[in-house]
């Protein structure tokens, strides 16, 4: 009892999903969102159906790994139904794939979503007569707003497996000439059924797109972009909203008010120093979760949903394909690196869009070294933020310049080749703000899930070390590299270890000590460097040996691990040069 | 089929065997026998166009260069039947073959100027430069042009997509880049930006050079 929705990248299959099963999975406005096969519930009358949600396909015929995965569903034994998320403003496109699927001899259903969008453009479809001609069920839906979803479930329930119409044939195994051959059918099929009404005008939506990727306006529209995340996320979030977080919520109100429950009820010193100590699970994990992390998150994942739903991200493509290739890559890239400031584990998934195996290598090893997730660039935004956008703008070209001398260098290493820059461009759209905020809710809850748990475990080795001596040991054992070639406080070596766990965590860890007053700025900025660069968290290290193999993921992070040392030590040394002995303050 | 037809068609077989890398003098006499049913060697090396080393066959200077002008000729020839008269791949190589005895070398210029001075006969196999592809570059204006050369805002119609990479190609159809297909033209820089249909797509410099079109004014 298996549905399957299939269907090109960006038509809406996860809208669809979401309203057949009632679950939620990201939806955005660029291809590529879906990159792992979901699963879901949905009732059709009676019966429950297993719904699966692929990641978008032009055809059969696979050409990269997130492709594969939906082709290798399509053969699974017991589908009920094999739904088709079409865009119906790119009919000639979508029908492609029709054809592809009807020769598979499966029950279909064709869905031709975002038919408002096809309306605006003055694109009208004889639903029926198409329906005829190709012999199976269609239906218009308008999936945001919900518009012939139930249409959709009455046709799913109703549809068997349907015999070819006559003059279906099986296209030659030459892949270009079928291709070739479909699309003059296409053009014969839709001659009395398509029909576009209106002149084209062009529209808000298209002028502000143009914008976006022509050099002239487009890298201010960039720069804009990024400054108004650096407000939004760096100093509204970071500075107003932890505060409120951590001195009023957490420390007006929670933590006397469990100070004072553990202090009545709990009279044992150790126990109540594990929830309240120095390293204690409330003191330090829930605080750091919750307090400092949570605002800055929530913050991020909405400006990013924004971001996401406009349609921006793959424009970004455009801007930046130039760059990408000095260090071997092409504009498609930037999906994955961009992702990656949300969740480096994700956009390890995400690489797949990729097509070669270079090209996804290198992507790893940048997303590994170099690239910050939200929550630990929210805790560098808001200790940067501390003391000025110069010193954010320094910390954003060093790891530029790292991204890019990496990038170049490992290019050259990685055997393989760069594959050809070919990207589709979806429309802009105004963001849906109920869409917007159920991502953030989605994504949030995701992110407690993981980093809970884990703050958690690294607080408790931390206090277990510290109270063992442990932590002692290690602060010396490390302190040739820490206090001598960082000159880094030893309190920091803590940061660090939790690092191991999450950056982000570690980061944070950092944040208290230079609140504290203990690291002066070029120990705040050397600190960041080092933390930013750093090995990934657990999760994205699993995700990078899922995806690369442990030989690769190994590599990767023991360079990573060298190199943020290295790095972090030489730029402290050349700061303190410039500082002492020519009187420069970079800072 | 006359004396200097057999000739002709002998230098063509020599020509299309060295693409695919064979150059044994047995092999090569069979293919004759094939195609103009008498194994011409002898006239070959007589009349001065081919030498034999042992069992190797291959072209003298001046075969060389007679070859090359007949197999411009025949791919040119392909090449103006399918794209700009859309005739089908049957009728394409059935005609090409009787054109390239009859193309003066006026008349070969034009065509190729007329069609952006193509690189690969439709099946793919490159077509001999000659000197109006070097000296006439963008002098006289071509009807099927690289997509490049396109203004922003103008639209054409492709005429065919040259390129030796499958996946490339695949995704370029996909997206409704196709023979016949109405392109608009959006940038150039940094990207090239095409409108198809709806669908909007951004290509590297080197992709785009490779889409042919016709100019709709």
């Amino acid at each position: 009892m298996n549905i399957i929705l299939v269907g090109n990248a960006n038509v809406g299959k996860s809208v669809i999903f979401n309203a057949l099963t009632r679950s939620y999975v990201t939806v955005s406005n660029y291809p590529g969102t879906t990159v792992d096969i979901s699963k879901g519930i949905a009732k059709l009358g009676l019966q429950n159906f297993t719904v699966y949600d692929t990641p978008g396909i032009n055809s059969l015929i696979v050409h990269s790994e997130d492709e594969k995965v939906t082709r290798d569903i399509l053969s699974k034994s017991d589908i009920t139904c094999v739904v088709q998320v079409a865009d119906s403003k790119n009919l000639k496109r979508s029908l492609v794939l029709t054809l592809e699927l009807i020769e598979l001899g499966l029950p279909l259903v064709l869905n031709l979503n975002m038919s408002d969008e096809a309306k605006e453009r003055g694109i009208s479809i004889d639903i029926k007569k198409l329906s005829q001609k190709l012999g199976i069920d269609i239906v218009e839906t308008v999936a945001v707003t919900g518009e012939g979803i139930p249409k959709l479930k009455e046709a799913i329930s109703r549809a068997k497996t349907t015999q070819p119409p006559k003059g279906f044939t099986v296209f030659s195994s030459d892949e270009i000439a079928s291709l070739r051959k479909k699309n003059q059918k296409i053009e014969e099929l839709l001659r009395d059924i398509l029909r576009i009404s209106k002149p084209k005008a062009k529209s808000a939506s298209e002028f502000i797109g143009a914008l976006t990727v022509s050099p002239i306006s487009g890298i201010p529209i960039l720069i804009v972009v990024l400054f108004i995340m650096y407000l939004f996320v760096g100093r509204l979030a970071a500075v107003w909203g932890v505060d409120f977080f951590e001195n009023k919520i957490f420390g007006q109100y929670i933590n006397p008010f469990l100070g004072g429950i553990i202090d009545k009820f709990i009279p044992i010193p150790i126990v109540k120093e594990f929830l309240m100590g120095q390293y204690g699970i409330i003191s330090m994990a829930v605080t750091y979760a919750f307090a400092i992390i949570f605002p800055i998150v929530t913050a991020f994942f909405l400006f990013f949903g924004i971001l996401e739903d406009s349609g921006y991200l793959p424009r970004l493509s455009v801007l930046s394909d130039k760059v990408f290739r000095i260090i071997g890559l092409n504009g498609r890239a930037i999906l994955p690196m961009v992702l990656g400031l949300g969740c480096g584990t994700m956009a390890t998934l995400t690489s797949r869009i990729l097509e070669t195996k270079k090209e996804r290598i290198l992507v790893s090893i940048i997303l590994t070294l170099a690239i910050p997730c939200s929550a630990q660039l929210g805790v560098i935004m808001a200790m940067l933020s501390q003391f000025s956008l110069r010193a954010f703008l320094l910390w954003f070209s060093t790891i530029l310049f790292v991204i890019i001398t990496i990038g170049f260098l490992s290019s050259r290493l990685v055997p393989g080749k760069r594959s050809p820059f070919i990207q589709e461009l979806p429309p802009m759209r105004f963001p849906q703000i109920a869409n917007i905020i159920v991502k953030t809710g989605a994504r949030l809850k995701w992110y407690l899930k993981e980093a809970v748990p884990l703050f958690i475990l690294g607080t408790f080795i931390l206090f277990v070390s510290d109270k063992i001596g442990l932590l002692n040991l290690i602060e010396r054992v490390l302190s040739p590299f820490i206090v001598v070639w960082l000159h880094l406080p030893k309190e920091t070596t803590a940061a660090f270890i939790i690092g191991f766990l999450r950056r982000d965590y570690g980061a944070a860890g950092l944040y208290q000590l230079a609140r504290a007053g203990v690291l002066d700025k070029i120990q705040i900025f050397v600190s960041l460097i080092v933390i930013t660069l750093f090995v990934p968290c657990i999760a994205q290290f699993f995700v990078t040996v899922k995806e690369r193999g442990l030989k690769v993921a190994l590599m990767i992070a023991g360079f990573v691990f060298l190199f943020a040392f290295l790095a972090g030590g030489l730029l402290n040394h050349l700061l303190r040069y410039l500082i002492l002995v020519k009187g420069i303050a970079v800072l | 089929m006359d004396y200097n037809q057999r000739i002709e068609e002998a230098l063509t077989i020599i020509w299309e065997e060295r693409e695919k890398k064979i150059s044994n003098k047995d092999a090569i006499a069979k293919r004759f026998l094939e195609a103009v049913n008498e194994d011409v060697s002898e006239s070959l090396l007589s009349e001065g166009f081919v030498l034999i080393e042992k069992d190797i066959i291959k072209f003298s200077n001046k075969g060389e260069s007679k070859a090359r002008d007949i197999i411009r000729r025949q791919r040119l020839a392909e090449r103006l039947l399918m794209d700009v008269l859309e005739l089908g791949r049957r009728e394409v190589d059935s005609s090409a073959c009787a054109f390239e005895h009859i193309l003066s070398k006026e008349v070969e210029e034009s065509i190729c100027t007329l069609l952006g001075h193509p690189k690969e006969c439709p099946h793919g196999l490159s077509i001999p430069a000659g000197a109006c592809c070097e000296k006439a570059k963008g002098l006289i204006e071509s009807i099927v042009i690289p997509l490049t050369k396109l203004k922003v805002a103008e639209t054409g119609k492709i005429v065919y997509v040259l390129t030796r990479n499958h996946p490339q190609l695949h995704r370029l159809m996909s997206f409704g880049i196709v023979p016949g297909a109405r392109i608009k033209l959006h940038q150039t820089q940094p990207s090239v930006i095409i409108q198809v249909e709806e669908t909007q797509v951004a290509l590297e410099e080197e992709i785009a050079k490779e889409i042919y079109i016709k100019k709709i004014s």
